[in-house]
């Protein structure tokens, strides 16, 4: 699922080769503790993201998440309190995952025009979300709507956004920055429209909004007829 | 809190602690009406989970019996009490739409003040129907998201149209609306929502205008 960095520098190899794997090999292999420990743990949180998914928070009880992950039951507990231990963990790996995506993809436009940088930001996003389904449906439907206390960390996450946007803004004509409520509120109605897509079994056609909401996106700061240009310039 | 009166009552009356002149059909109603306040009440302080019939029977003063016989239970009466929260706010922002002077963008903040107007007057409703509805049951997030739709028609119906804006401006900027008054209400400042109005309606009537921050101001802009 997730593209989780392995644990020990000195797995690389052997981790590029076994990433893809349900488990890990049997007896005598040579892995590190951490690293099996690491890949153990990252295959528990992509069994509860899968299983959440696909069956649903009720359905997707320890022995589920355990058999997804083809790791025990005991080994489950030697790494989460709970099934909702897990879920918090997969939270947050989540956000985390979808956060350094959306970064490294402004980044790489790094010193391009702003509208540049904040296009590969939300198709990066789109992309992501399109591709993983149970990812999105964790971050945007299970995280806000299934009332599970990660609220803090869905906000700080739509939080994290906001400086990225802000970094090269437009200012006013005052030259004054365009006012936070705006930038969130910006970056709100992304998220809010993304959740009811991905609410509405929508997800794999999410590419598709990119145009929509790029220009939604730069509107606040360009002004309408200027962010329909640049969306029409492609 | 909600305002459910009985038809043909005056406005203002109240029930008192006796009231041999008070109608069957008012009582009724007024303890229809407390259930509701009260299960806003206690969802909005303590969330939806934790909140049991007895809390609120206690809450509101009424016998099981009474909540039994107007409600099928708590997860209908959280829906009717949503339902009716929602309905009023959509009337009230309807109606200061309706009777706004001037062109759309002056229909725009009318129609924001009455909804933030409402929020800062019903601090618990709007704790229930903004934060706690979204997670409280499968149900509750499709009313809610139904609300989130009748708000896109609303914004749509009051703003110009424009052939070229994207199809999802409306549900992008309810969106918005939505995550900034939640804020505020996880804030604890439900009270001064009316705070937000500036920033709100420059973030709602910026794409149906020509021109952005670079580009003129507000009014100069104004049709």
């Amino acid at each position: 699922m997730l593209g989780r960095e392995p644990g020990g520098e000195s797995d690389s190899t052997l981790a590029d080769s076994i990433k893809r794997m349900d488990r890990l090999p049997r007896g005598r292999h040579g892995l590190s503790p951490e690293f099996v420990a690491r890949n153990q743990r990252d295959r528990l949180i992509n069994g509860l993201t899968d299983a959440l998914y696909e069956e649903g928070y009720e359905k997707t009880t320890v022995s589920e998440i355990g058999k997804r992950a083809a790791v025990s039951k005991s080994d489950f507990y030697k790494h989460f309190e709970s099934k909702d231990d897990c879920f918090h963990a997969a939270y947050n790996e989540a956000v985390a995952s979808i956060g350094e995506c959306v970064r490294s993809a402004c980044a790489t436009e790094v010193p391009a025009e702003w509208e540049a940088r904040v296009r590969s930001g939300l198709a990066a996003l789109l992309g992501l979300l399109a591709r993983e389904p149970a990812l999105a449906s964790l971050t945007l439907v299970e995280g806000l709507r299934a009332g599970r206390g990660v609220y803090d960390r869905y906000q700080a996450a739509l939080e994290g956004f906001v400086p990225l946007l802000r970094e090269g803004a437009p200012r006013t004509p005052a030259g004054k920055p365009v006012p936070t409520a705006m930038d969130e509120a910006v970056v709100g109605g992304v998220a809010s429209m993304l959740g009811r897509r991905v609410l509405a079994g929508e997800t794999a056609e999410l590419g598709a909004l990119l145009p929509d909401a790029l220009e939604f996106t730069l509107t606040p700061y360009l002004g309408a007829p200027e962010a329909r240009r640049i969306v029409s310039a492609g | 809190m909600l305002q459910v009166m009985p038809p043909g009552h005056p406005p203002g009356a109240q029930a008192k602690p006796t009231r041999p002149e008070l109608s069957r059909e008012f009582i009724a109603v007024h303890k229809r009406r407390r259930i509701m306040d009260a299960i806003a009440e206690l969802t909005a302080e303590q969330g939806y989970e934790a909140t049991k019939i007895a809390d609120i029977v206690r809450r509101a003063g009424v016998a099981r019996k009474t909540l039994y016989d107007n409600f099928d239970g708590k997860e209908e009466l959280f829906l009717a009490t949503f339902d009716a929260a929602v309905a009023e706010l959509t009337a009230r922002v309807e109606a200061s739409c309706a009777s706004a002077e001037g062109g759309w963008s002056e229909r725009v903040d009318a129609g924001l003040t009455a909804f933030l107007d409402y929020l800062a007057e019903q601090p618990a409703l709007a704790k229930m129907c903004m934060i706690e509805a979204l997670s409280a049951t499968p149900a509750a997030t499709r009313h809610y998201e139904d609300a989130v739709q009748r708000f896109v028609t609303l914004v749509r119906d009051a703003t110009p149209h424009d052939g070229d804006l994207p199809e999802t401006i409306e549900e992008t900027l309810v969106g918005g609306v939505s995550w900034i008054v939640y804020q505020q209400i996880r804030r604890g400042e439900t009270e001064r929502s009316l705070d937000l109005l500036p920033a709100l309606s420059e973030f709602v009537s910026r794409p149906y205008r020509g021109g952005g921050v670079n580009a003129g101001t507000r009014t100069g802009r104004r049709k």
